[in-house]
């Protein structure tokens, strides 16, 4: 009798806890974005976010000087913090640009009273400075390194200090001047035509307020305040992040000019409304596809990737639609060129692959690309002719025609014969080294391997965790290696830029490909401001490198996305994050989907 | 008693040191440097010179009061482990993991183990009968399906197609709707394995002559079971028990990975990938202090339940 009354006891406490109120809930009419990441978010710090998933939150809550029009194509920039378009002077040296008046941090514990303070130019040299400070150690610096003028004496001067709060951040900066609190000034080293770009368009730049950095020293990486449309809510590292609205936000308005077809799928009903639409943006971090797809279709989630292994059974053979099955539950499909690139490299010092253009081209040749992109991807890149991808102003369709990227055995057999009479014996055994221990590194490795061994070169794969592999990129270790990069701008000068000697690794010269007429032409380019000549001139630096083949170029990714019908204003935005404000959710019809889910399992289908 | 106690205690020393020395070689020596990984990728040589001097990877490895492995073990002793790659502080980092993890493990964990010796005792009581085999049969088959199959069938039958549990953690709902779906994939993932291993003890127990005693004098089955058999076999159940309590704390890798559970197993997995040897360092050294412990634990429990057993 007494267990009988210990489990009765027991099942209504667990009866009363399961059935209890959630603790909260979406409230009535209240607009959620649910979103998922794959992969954990390493900082919410502007100045040191380099990963996507960082910033895709961080774009949220912080914004920069440019930004990208979210609709118009090709990408335009256009002021977010910045009043106007910045004034050049003649010479392309220096950039003088006005600050909106009346911008306002969030409301955080860091000021006086909690209450956010307005925005002026000196943050951005506050910024900018903390992004030099050698004690902060930015991941960022790179892009910055010799461009302003001072900002590297600035470094120099950081380095004499303990800490990174140390740091004096008054020392002025030459290149780098708040002219009044709304004007700022920022002068050049040599021409830098792609600052807005990679710079000023970037949210590496955003003002961190210098009262969040002192309130919060190290931990600032988990307080961002900033003067974006949302603000931090809640992280649970690893596993949820919610942001809610920043009612300090100065408010903007749905874009009303697009292109010509925005009209037409919607894009432009909500022209000229106030943003952003949802109250609380929800990111669920989850590294597995199986629970990711599992709550997409149950409609937990507004947008979703499409899982490899999920591929075939929700797409058509076509590779283009979606099943009958998706299409009945209104899921929306959108598939667009992800600028990206993706090659086999080539160490050029050493001394079997970096003498013998004839090997480097053999390998080439003996990669069936399509058949490595059906039987790995599904079809979801396509294939790599060249260096620059699709969706980049310099992307020449007709480079098919000038690398090494056709399939070709016999000619693979014949360019290995000249390798070897160029090394003066057979080819030895090459090693690839390849980052990450999976699945799919491990088939991508055993593909390549038989596709090479059918020309008769031999490799071996070395699997490597990230970490390990990068540090033997950096020291030139590794013979052959599977890389890639996406683009963060439709200027492909980041991309030549990896082929200049004066960036060898650890900078992003990993192949430590070093022409002198190449370098010459790119140090002449670079300082070009955008022009047909310009164009012109950087196909013929990716020439260059097709010439000598430091890489065997594989692969541009393109992406499938899946949006449940409900989520709207949704268009590929591929050079920039922080466009969540614009994306509404249809809170009736995701009910409507609610209660379709729920009235079929009544039904037991 | 308390000498012995004392006396262990004193042991701990050489072997939590033994471990730290062990887990810093091979990561350090093996592992290489991870200062370029934190630099980001193209990071100049200043940058990751700065980073190894933050984390404070230019010292001396072992030979020098300041050198590397010295600061590491006087942060172990003070449990202050410093910070992660993530510029997070790894004690909070731990603090965070431990509730969502025990909130797993321990329903698992007393889920298991009641399950698995009660059905133990009944099986063991019907040793040889076709109920003997056919749960033997189910237990061995149940050992021999993977893990990983037990949690994506769990995943989609019970939560997706049956709707009973959520799919996944979701913060905004009660913790125990969360982990309801992982404790039972968890307790019918490892019942097969269990109940193997405890039916074995059972059944050395139900050969004695005091089993076959208790019957002659007229005791029910349950008495007999319950009362008189799970005693006699308390110390190979303890042993497994108390031995098992620090791995509840480490929580388990596959189900939270598998669930975004954010507790100590998905820590440690995200530090592995990682390369994080900060937080992996401290999360092996608490584990190895957890496992003297325990043993300590489980041997002091052993005089308690067997009167034969003295600790000198």
């Amino acid at each position: 009798m007494r267990q009988t009354k210990a489990y009765l006891i027991i099942c209504c406490i667990l009866a009363a806890v399961w059935g209890c109120e959630k603790k909260k809930t979406a409230a009535d009419g209240e607009m959620v974005i649910c979103r998922p990441m794959i992969s954990k978010v390493q900082t919410l710090d502007p100045t040191n976010t380099r990963d996507i998933y960082s910033a895709l939150v961080v774009s949220q809550m912080c914004e920069q000087l440019y930004v990208y029009h979210y609709l118009k194509r090709p990408y335009q920039l256009i002021p977010l913090l910045a009043e106007s378009m910045p004034a050049i002077s003649d010479d392309g040296m220096t950039y003088t640009i006005r600050i909106k008046q009346g911008i306002r941090f969030q409301d955080d514990p860091c000021f006086p009273d909690g209450k956010g303070r307005e925005l002026k130019a000196s943050d951005f040299v506050y910024a900018f400075k903390r992004l030099a400070n050698a004690k902060y150690a930015s991941q960022n610096w790179s892009v910055f390194d010799d461009r302003i003028v001072g900002l590297n004496d600035f470094r120099e001067y950081s380095k004499g200090f303990k800490k990174e709060w140390d740091v004096d951040y008054s020392k002025p900066v030459e290149g780098l001047q708040a002219l009044d609190d709304y004007t700022l000034q920022i002068k050049l080293t040599r021409p830098w035509p792609q600052i807005l770009e990679l710079a000023l368009n970037d949210y590496c730049t955003s003002p961190v307020p210098f009262e969040a950095v002192q309130h919060y020293g190290v931990d600032i990486v988990s307080h961002p305040v900033g003067t974006g449309p949302y603000r931090l809510k809640t992280w649970q590292r690893s596993s949820y992040i919610e942001l809610e609205k920043n009612l300090n936000w100065r408010g903007e308005l749905y874009p009303s000019e697009g292109e010509p077809e925005d009209q037409v799928n919607g894009l432009l009903a909500d022209a000229g409304k106030p943003v952003p639409f949802a109250d609380r943006i929800i990111f669920r971090i989850i590294e597995e596809d199986q629970p990711n797809w599992l709550l997409f279709m149950r409609g937990k989630l507004d947008v979703m990737y499409i899982p490899k292994d999920n591929f075939d059974k929700v797409m058509m053979p076509d590779k283009k639609r979606l099943m009958s099955f998706m299409q009945d539950q209104q899921i929306k499909l959108t598939i667009f060129n992800d600028p990206s690139t993706f090659w086999v490299g080539f160490n050029m010092k050493d001394p079997v692959l970096g003498p013998n253009l004839p090997l480097r081209k053999a390998i080439s040749r003996a990669i069936d690309r399509q058949k490595y992109i059906d039987i790995l991807f599904n079809g979801r890149v396509q294939v790599a002719h060249g260096l620059v991808s699709p969706g980049l102003n310099s992307y020449d369709p007709n480079m098919a025609d000038y690398g090494y990227s056709r399939f070709d055995l016999n000619e693979a057999r014949a360019l290995l014969k000249e390798a070897e009479a160029i090394y003066g014996k057979p080819i030895p055994k090459l090693t690839l080294a390849m980052p990450g221990t999976d699945t799919l590194p491990k088939q991508m490795g055993q593909l390549l391997q038989r596709m090479l061994e059918q020309a008769g070169i031999q490799i071996q794969v070395d699997y490597m965790d990230f970490p390990t592999y990068m540090e033997r990129q950096n020291k030139g270790q590794c013979q052959m290696f599977i890389s890639g990069v996406s683009a963060s701008c439709p200027d492909a000068m980041d991309f030549l830029e990896m082929f200049a000697s004066k960036y060898f690794a650890p900078g992003s010269n990993k192949f430590f490909y070093s022409n002198p007429e190449f370098d010459a032409l790119y140090e002449q380019v670079a300082v070009m401001q955008d022009s047909p000549d310009r164009l012109a001139w950087y196909r013929k630096l990716e020439h260059m490198i097709l010439d000598d083949y430091p890489a065997a170029f594989m692969t541009h990714r393109i992406t499938f996305y899946l949006g449940h019908d409900w989520y709207k204003n949704y268009k590929p935005f591929v050079f920039g994050y922080g466009v969540l404000k614009y994306h509404r959710v249809d809170v009736e019809q995701r009910e409507q989907f609610f209660n379709r889910i729920h009235s079929s399992k009544k039904e037991g289908k | 008693m308390t000498a012995f106690i004392i006396r262990r205690l004193l042991y701990m020393f050489p072997i939590v040191l033994g471990v730290l020395l062990v887990t810093f070689t091979l990561f350090t020596l093996i592992g290489g440097d991870i200062s370029q990984q934190i630099a980001g990728k193209n990071a100049d040589a200043e940058t990751i010179a700065e980073i190894r001097h933050e984390y404070g990877l230019d010292k001396p490895l072992f030979w020098s009061w300041d050198s590397q492995f010295v600061n590491h073990f006087k942060k172990a002793l003070f449990f202050d482990f410093g910070r992660a790659m993530d510029r997070e502080r790894i004690s909070s980092k731990i603090l965070r993991g431990i509730v969502p993890s025990l909130m797993l493990t321990v329903p698992m964990f007393i889920g298991v183990i009641i399950s698995a010796v009660s059905l133990a005792l009944i099986i063991a009581y019907v040793r040889g009968t076709i109920w003997d085999v056919s749960a033997v049969v189910i237990c061995v088959a149940g050992m021999s399906i993977p893990y990983l199959s037990f949690i994506i069938f769990g995943q989609y039958f019970f939560a997706y197609k049956l709707d009973w549990f959520p799919i996944i953690y979701l913060p905004e709902e009660p913790m125990i709707k969360s982990v309801g779906l992982p404790i039972l994939i968890g307790i019918l993932a490892s019942l097969g394995g269990e109940l193997r291993f405890y039916r074995t003890i059972m059944l050395d127990e139900m050969r004695n002559d005091y089993v076959r005693t208790a019957f002659a004098k007229g005791l029910s089955t349950t008495r007999v079971l319950f009362k008189h058999v799970l005693k006699n076999a308390m110390i190979p159940i303890i042993t497994n028990v108390v031995l098992t309590i620090p791995h509840l704390i480490l929580g388990s890798f596959l189900l939270e990975r598998f669930f975004g559970i954010p507790g100590l197993g998905y820590l440690m997995i995200e530090a592995i990938g990682a390369r994080d040897f900060f937080v992996i360092n401290a999360m092996t050294f608490i584990f190895s202090l957890l496992i003297v412990i325990f043993t300590l634990l489980a041997d002091i429990c052993y005089a308690f339940v067997d009167p034969r057993i003295s600790l000198k």
